[in-house]
This record gives structure tokens, sequence and C-alpha cells, in this order.
């Protein structure tokens, strides 16, 4: 049998490939396996939003981190600054966003209110029921799609070894490592990173760790080619709609409306009363949208915890092993996340504090349940 | 509005009632139960619209409503060509 | 709306399987986005119905059956249990039924060749529906390419509507289609129409190229010439001197492939054969999802002769399934459409595979062609993300956006696996089908919204800050 690698990391997702990379920057032979293609579960299938708004507070710092990564990455990933307009439509939701805004930006994010008169002259084609709006010139968006192809270029470059396609069966810790059994052959490792998203909890509990991972089933769609009707990012103080016309003219619609299925079975689906009210904000901010052709609805897996933090750091009573994951608005904050657990790993301090997944002790809650 | 002279409706088959509906700039000819698609080739209308990555011409293509290649705006709204049935006065116009 | 069975589709097969629904007792409803039942095959004509014909016998007993026909329906998502949204002409409507019969037919497969975007270039099935449903012809002057013994008959089609052909370019040897499988099968009368398709078609002068394909279709607003070539007999391009043709129209397709989107977003289990994806039944048409039943081409393609007894079948199945109708009762009727099934679907399955493109067509696709019409994607875009690790077909359509265009895939996702495999060697079932996504067809927003008041639009708690 070939020498163990030194780090094995479970999911291809950005944090999973973005640690892989640290890891490999510090001299370590890693491996990725992915089940499916790389980046193609929740990293590959979001909006691609890059929005600081929608940051939570004590995130914000990572955002900025995160968002800079995707900024270089550039063309590679689609990346676009847009600037973003965060929208309230009376004057509860107004006092909402004014509050929660200027938090953000104290901590850090380039955010100010404008009134709705400044939001028509940006965007003429939204709802002249705008009473305020909130507005972030480095928000933007990069193509979610194009995440796997990235990654994969910089694993080769980098040379991380990547299995796609390989499902892990096993994860069974030895004296010196760790023996990970996939559909094709066993492997062995110094060290595992969990970075499998809403697969995770499964894995977790082969090394006796079971948080309380619960899983998101977020709904996207997505209209055909339009003539140009919107040219910033467009969201809604709640956060149920997010919304964006890209390069190419379709507009990309999100929210985080739910969906309903489960990562073990494989198939997320869309919930049309949920869509459908998903569709109607959108129709309802920018009305010009009635028009367009929905093309494509489809689901994503996001899982979280309670508190709603990534998960980030060494599992709890088990040495050398690692879990990243768990976090809402990941795509944003993922690489450099990624990167923070990468030096973690190699024995380094990382910049900024991680998220002990101790706070969450083995069977402190019952393994994935879906969220109504 | 490119057309040729002859129309593409075979001679010996029964029609319908003849009525007229409108395609951009022009008035075209069908007859009741047929199709804006197939109306507008018989006519010797072929290009429909452009597509909207290069503004390549586009025209009737699976006649099933599969291939969105024949969309034309009604009211406003994307229709397929070929799953239109005409009526009298209809307007149709060509998009991007 | 809750009824006993809900089918998608009123072809061959949906409609038989509503009419024996209804002869069982069940309370149906067959929705259909055409204005009337026949499907693709038994189109309703534009004009006057021809009586006694094959589609027009099929309306009537539809229409006597108490079936609830639900037509010019766009049917955009289905949901296990069964819930099957649609848009009708008066907005939104929701159909549910503890059963489902898929009978979504078929639609073409096609081989890009440079130029098949240009407008005049039409399906070769786009063909008989203007032919036999709308009574028109394709063009004046008429090439028809592709493969399989639909060739022949919209080649004479055209000839008896008063049209010229100009060419028929075929990848197959004419000797191929009456050779063994016919005769075999013993389907003289098919066997002799075919041969009076030639010679009506040899009288009139027109060429026949057998063992050819096309080249490239030049025009700039439309089809105006198009160039063949000879092939091997898989396919690939061999020396020999290139034709041109004089065109305003070219009728191409190279035989027929399952429409599974239903059966996909619906999650049974699928499997590649004959060159195409179908999904898995049983003899008696069910899938791998309980109260799900697929029939007709939509569950593999076995044409129009099997299509009404696939169809009769999976409506038994499904009464009986849900304890409608008695284990004896269904075996005794299931036996005897069986037997008839079985010399059908051995000669629709021969007829298919006449109609099978042979293996190096896509391969030899010119670099510069256009392979995903929609998002304008040629060969070599499709190639350099298959070089860069690109090698499922849900793999390629996130690399390069092939087969996300409005078409869903459905004209490119066959050339696209085939390109695919021709590089990697990974098989069919590597390569694997994209996954279905609602809606199935594309459907404007403001249909879906309707009408709607932002003050009573359900907020759910915001992100916590």
């Amino acid at each position: 049998m070939s020498a163990p690698y030194d780090l094995l990391v479970i999911g291809g997702g950005i944090m999973g490939c973005a640690a892989a990379l640290r890891a490999a920057e510090g001299g370590m032979r890693v491996v990725v396996i992915e089940q499916a293609a790389i980046g193609s579960g929740a990293s590959g299938v979001n909006t691609g939003t890059l929005s600081l708004q929608i940051k939570r507070l004590k995130l914000m710092p990572y955002a900025l981190k995160g968002y800079a990564w995707w900024k270089a990455a550039g063309e590679a990933v689609g990346f676009h600054c847009v600037g973003g307009l965060t929208l309230a439509f009376n004057a509860q939701e107004a006092d909402i966003l004014s509050e929660r805004m200027l938090q953000k930006r104290d901590a850090g994010a380039p955010i100010e209110i404008i009134s709705a008169n400044a939001v028509a002259d940006r965007e003429p084609a939204l709802s002249r029921r705008v009473v305020a709006a909130s507005w972030c010139p480095a928000d933007g968006y990069a193509n979610a799609s194009r995440t796997g192809m990235y990654f994969r270029h910089l694993l080769a470059e980098a040379g991380v070894e990547a299995r796609e396609h390989t499902r892990v069966d096993d994860v069974v810790r030895e004296s010196d490592g760790f023996v990970v059994t996939t559909g094709a052959d066993t492997l062995r490792a110094r060290r595992v990173l969990l970075a499998a998203g809403g697969w995770a909890p499964a894995l977790a509990a082969k090394l006796g760790y079971t948080p309380p991972i619960r899983v998101r089933v977020n709904t996207v769609s997505v209209t055909e080619r339009v003539p140009r009707v919107v040219d910033r990012l467009i969201g809604h103080v709640t956060g149920l709609l997010t919304l964006k016309q890209k390069d190419n003219g379709t507009v990309v619609i999100g929210g985080g409306w739910q969906g309903r299925g489960t990562p073990d079975e494989g198939r997320g689906e869309v919930v049309p009363e949920r869509l459908l009210i998903n569709l109607r904000l959108a129709q309802f901010v920018l009305p010009a949208l009635g028009t367009a052709r929905i093309v494509r609805a489809w689901t994503g897996f996001e899982a979280n915890v309670p508190d709603f933090y990534p998960l980030a750091g060494v599992i709890p009573g088990v040495d050398n092993a690692y879990i990243l994951g768990c976090v809402r608005g990941g795509y944003t904050i993922g690489p450099y996340m990624g990167r923070l657990v990468g030096d973690l790993i190699l024995g380094n301090e990382p910049e900024l504090p991680l998220f002990d997944p101790k706070r969450y002790q083995t069977n402190a809650g019952s393994p994935v349940t879906q969220e109504a | 509005m490119a057309t040729t002279s002859t129309d593409l409706r075979m001679a010996h088959a029964s029609r319908g009632r003849a009525m007229q509906f409108r395609f951009d700039d022009g008035v075209v000819t069908a007859y009741e139960g047929e199709t804006v698609a197939a109306a507008l080739l018989a006519g010797g209308v072929r290009r429909l619209g452009a597509n909207p990555e290069d503004g390549s011409p586009r025209g009737l293509f699976c006649a099933m409503g599969v291939c969105q290649e024949c969309i034309v705006l009604v009211d406003g709204v994307l229709v397929e060509a070929c799953r239109t049935i005409v009526r009298e006065g209809l307007v149709v116009r060509s998009a991007a | 709306m809750t009824h006993d069975l809900v089918i998608l589709g009123a072809g061959p097969a949906g409609a038989s399987a509503a009419i024996t629904a209804a002869e069982l007792g069940l309370r149906a409803v067959v929705l259909d986005e055409q204005q009337n039942a026949g499907g693709q095959v038994w189109r309703a004509p534009s004009g006057v119905e021809t009586p006694g014909d094959d589609g027009a016998r099929l309306r009537d007993r539809l229409r006597v059956s108490g079936v609830t026909r639900a037509f010019g329906r766009r049917v955009w998502l289905a949901e296990r249990g069964f819930t099957v949204s649609a848009l009708g002409p008066d907005g939104a409507e929701d159909y549910r039924a503890p059963a489902l019969i898929v009978a979504a037919g078929a639609h073409e497969r096609h081989v890009p060749v440079p130029g098949w975007t240009l407008p005049g270039m039409i399906g070769l099935a786009a063909a008989t529906i203007l032919l036999k449903s709308q009574h028109i012809l394709p063009g004046r002057r008429v090439v028809v390419a592709g493969v399989g013994p639909l060739l022949l008959l919209v080649a004479a089609e055209i000839l008896r509507g008063g049209g010229e052909v100009a060419a028929v370019i075929d990848a197959n040897r004419r000797r191929d289609w009456f050779a063994t499988p016919l005769a075999l099968l013993s389907r003289p009368d098919l066997a002799g129409r075919g041969a009076g398709w030639v010679t009506r078609l040899l009288r009139a002068g027109v060429p026949i190229l057998s063992r050819h394909a096309l080249r490239r279709i030049e025009g700039t607003d439309g089809v105006t010439r198009v160039f063949a070539g000879p092939i091997d007999a898989d396919g690939t391009q061999i020396a020999g001197p290139e034709r041109a043709f004089d065109c305003d129209a070219l009728c191409m397709g190279y035989g027929l492939q399952s429409s599974t989107e239903v059966t996909r977003l619906l999650g049974a289990r699928h499997a590649y054969q004959a060159r195409g994806w179908a999904p898995v039944t049983t003899a008696e048409q069910l899938t791998s999802v309980r109260g799900l039943y697929a029939c007709g081409d939509g569950a593999g393609v076995q044409g129009v002769a099997a299509a009404p007894l696939r169809g009769q079948i999976a409506a038994i199945a499904a009464a009986r399934d849900m304890g409608r109708l008695s284990a004896s009762e269904a075996e005794n009727r299931l036996v005897v459409l069986q037997a008839r099934l079985g010399r059908a679907a051995r000669f629709g399955e021969a007829m298919a595979r006449l109609a099978t493109p042979p293996p190096n067509l896509v391969p030899s696709i010119p670099a510069e062609t256009i392979v995903c019409r929609c998002e304008r994607l040629s060969r070599a875009d499709l190639d350099a993300a298959i070089t860069q690790g690109a090698v499922t077909v849900n793999d390629l359509k996130s690399a390069t956006r092939c087969g996300m265009g409005p078409c869903g895939g459905r004209m490119c996702e066959y050339a696209a696996a085939g390109l695919i495999g021709a590089r990697t060697g990974r098989t069919p079932e590597q390569i694997g089908q994209s996954t279905a996504r609602p809606p199935l067809r594309p459907v404007a927003l403001q249909a879906l919204a309707g009408s709607f008041d932002y003050d009573s639009l359900p907020m759910i708690e915001p992100a916590p800050l």
C-alpha cells in the first residue's frame, strides 16, 4: 500500500477545496474525495451572490476576506462587481433596514442608506413602492456554476489529487491516522477533513461526532435571456429575495425559499407554493420581469447548525480529524474559511478565530433534520 | 420581411376559414386551425427572430413546442409560434 | 382537482390509457399541450378530420369515454404523490391523484451539422407535422436527410403535395431497410409502402444518396444550399465526391428518443438502451416509483402500433394496483394485451433501430459547428470543457451552459453526451443524463405568479443579524 496522505478531504466544495489548497501550499500531500463533481453541490448551484449586505455582523470580517478572494479570481469565476440595493417597502421594513445596515457598516461593509428617489435614479425599472434602500457599491456576484471548473484547475495546479464521482463508504480511526473506504479502493491518511456539507452528518457520526446539523433546501430559479431590465444586485430587506440580471441577460432569482428533500435521498424538489411566493416577490420588486419566462428552478442543500455560524475546527475528541462547513451564505466566505482551516491543519495560527465545533458536543442533538 | 411568391400550402387539402394576422410590419393570410409558424412558413417567412446570444437568425425547427426556436411575442409574452393557433387580428412580433 | 388517475399526454398511448381507465370506472383526467388528442403521430388536422382515420377514431372514442380532457395545458411541474401543476386558459391548475401515467412521447435525435441553425432547416418529425396536419410543404425544393424510414415517407409526401425533392441523403443503405427485419416481422404491408415510396421518388428522378451525410448547410437568413459526402457504415467520413444541392428547405432527423423529463423529475430509474434513455418499467409499465407508470414512446421508442397497447396495459395495472380491479380480471386482460404487444413492440423496435445514427457521426462533427443551439456553443467550446474535466452531461452543463437554454438540452444532449464519450471513452451510463428541472417547459413568470397583493405575501422571519 502506498504511503498515507497527509490530508484527506471528504467533499470537493469550495471549503474543502480551499482547505486542501492551503494544506498543499504548506507542503502537505493532499487528496480530495468528491461523490459527484468538484463544486457541484451547494457550491455550484447557489445564486452566486456576493453581497456584504446579507452577511451576518459577526461574519463580516470573514466575508470581506472571502469577497476579496472572489474578486481576485475575477473572470475565471465570472466575478462582477455591480453594487447592490436592498429594498424596503414600508416604514417598518425601512426601520429594520437602517438599523441592521448601519451596524453592518460599522462592521466594515461600505453600506449607505439612500432615498427612494435615489433608487429610482439608479434602477428606473424597480417598483415605485420602494420607501428606502441600502446601497453597497462592493456587492456583486460570480457564476456559481463555474466553481467546479475553477477549483478543479486550482487543485491540479497545486498538485492536489482530486477523485471525483467517488463516494466515501467508511471512515475508521486507527492508531496513526485514518482508513477511508471508497467505492473504488481504500485510502490511508494522517488527517481527515470532513467538508461534505449536507452529507457531513453521516460521516461525522462514523467518528462519533453528532452535531445538530440541519439542512436547508434553498430554491433558485432563472429566466431565459431577456433585454436588460436591471443592472444592480437587488435584495429585499427580509433576505427573502435576491435578484440579478447576469451578463448574458438571464435573471437569477433566489431568497432561500424552501424546497423539500434530504441529501441522503439525493434529490431536492421545488415546492411550488413557496417558489410562487418567491416569484411574486420578484415580480413585485421588478414588474418588468412578469413577461420573462422561467426556464429552470432547482434546489441546493445548505447545511447549518442552530446558531447559523460555521463549524470549523477539530472534531471534539478526535485528534487530526477536522470538520468545516455548515453556514448560511457559505459561498462568499467559503474560500477564506477553507484557508483558515488549512492553516489550522498545518499547525499555523489562523489569521482570524475559527468556530470551534466543541460548542456542539457529541449527542447535543439529533443528526440531520429538515427545517420546516 | 423576405417572402417568396409561392404559397407552400398543398393545393388539394381542405382548409378552414381564411383570416389575417399581423407579423411585425406585414399582414399574413392564414386559415382557421393553422399554427402561426405554419402560416408564416406557408407565406414565405422563414426567419422568425434572432438568437439572443449572437443575433443569428432562427426559425421553425421542431414544430412540437420543444426546441423554443420559433418563439415570437404575442401580447408581450414569448410563445412558440408552432403551438399558437392563428386568430383573426392576432398581432405577432418577432423577438430578439 | 382530485382524480383517481392523471394521465400526461393524449397521444396514442395516453389517450388509450384514458379510455381504458374510464371503462374500468376510474375518474381520470388526461392533459396535453395540444388542443386535441392524437399526439404528434396522430395529430388532429388543421382543417377537416378524415373520418375513419386512426387519429379521428381515437379522438371520437376519447370524447365519449367520460374522461376529463384538459387540452391546451402547459404542465410545468409533477410531484410525487401525485400533483401535477399546469397552466391552462384560466391560469394555474393543480391535478391530484394517487396514480400517474406518463405518456410523454418522443422527440427527435439530432446530429449537428455546420449551418443547422439556419431557418429552413427543420426536423423530419416537424416535416411530418407540417405535411400531415397542416398540409403545408416545408419548402418548394427540399432536401431530406438523416437516417431511417421516415426519410422516405417525408420525401414521398413532399412529392405528393406538389413539392420538389432535391435529394434524399441517408446514412444507411437502402437495402438495410428492406432486408430482414420487416420481412421477419411479417409486416409486408409496411415493406410494401416503403417500396412504393421509393418507386415514386425514383420515378420523379430524385437522387437517393445512401451512406451519405450532410457536410454543411449554407445560407445567410435561411438555407439555400447543402453539401453531402460519403460515409462508411460507422458514419466516418470517407473520400469521395461531395454533392451540392440548392434548396429552400432541409428536413433532417436521426430517429426518435423518449421524452423523459417528467419521469426524471419524479426520480424514476432510467436505463440506456438502443441509443437512448428511457425509464425502466415492468412489463406492466410500472416505473421504479410507486404509482408512476410510463407508456408509449416516452418509455422506450416502440412506435405507434405498440403505444395504444402499452397505454391500456398501464391503465389496467394502475386500476389493479389501487384496488379498483381484481387481480384475476386484470390478469385476464393483461395476458391478451401482452401477447399483442410483443409483436408490435418487436416491429417498432426494429424500425427504431433502422432510425439510429451510425456511431461515428457525432465524433465527426467539425469543431466550429454549433452543438447547443440556444447558447450557441460549438463543438470546440464543449471539447475544451471536456478536456478540462467535464465527464458527465451535468458537468458539461455547469462548465459551459450547454443545455441551460430554453430547450433544456432536448436538442443537444444526445450530441453532447456523444462528444464526451468520444473524447473520454466513458459509457453512456457514466456520462448520464442531465438532472431534470422544472418548469418542464418555459413559462412566463406572471403566469405562475398570478395576481397577488404585496401586503399579503407571507414573509418568513428573516435570517438572524
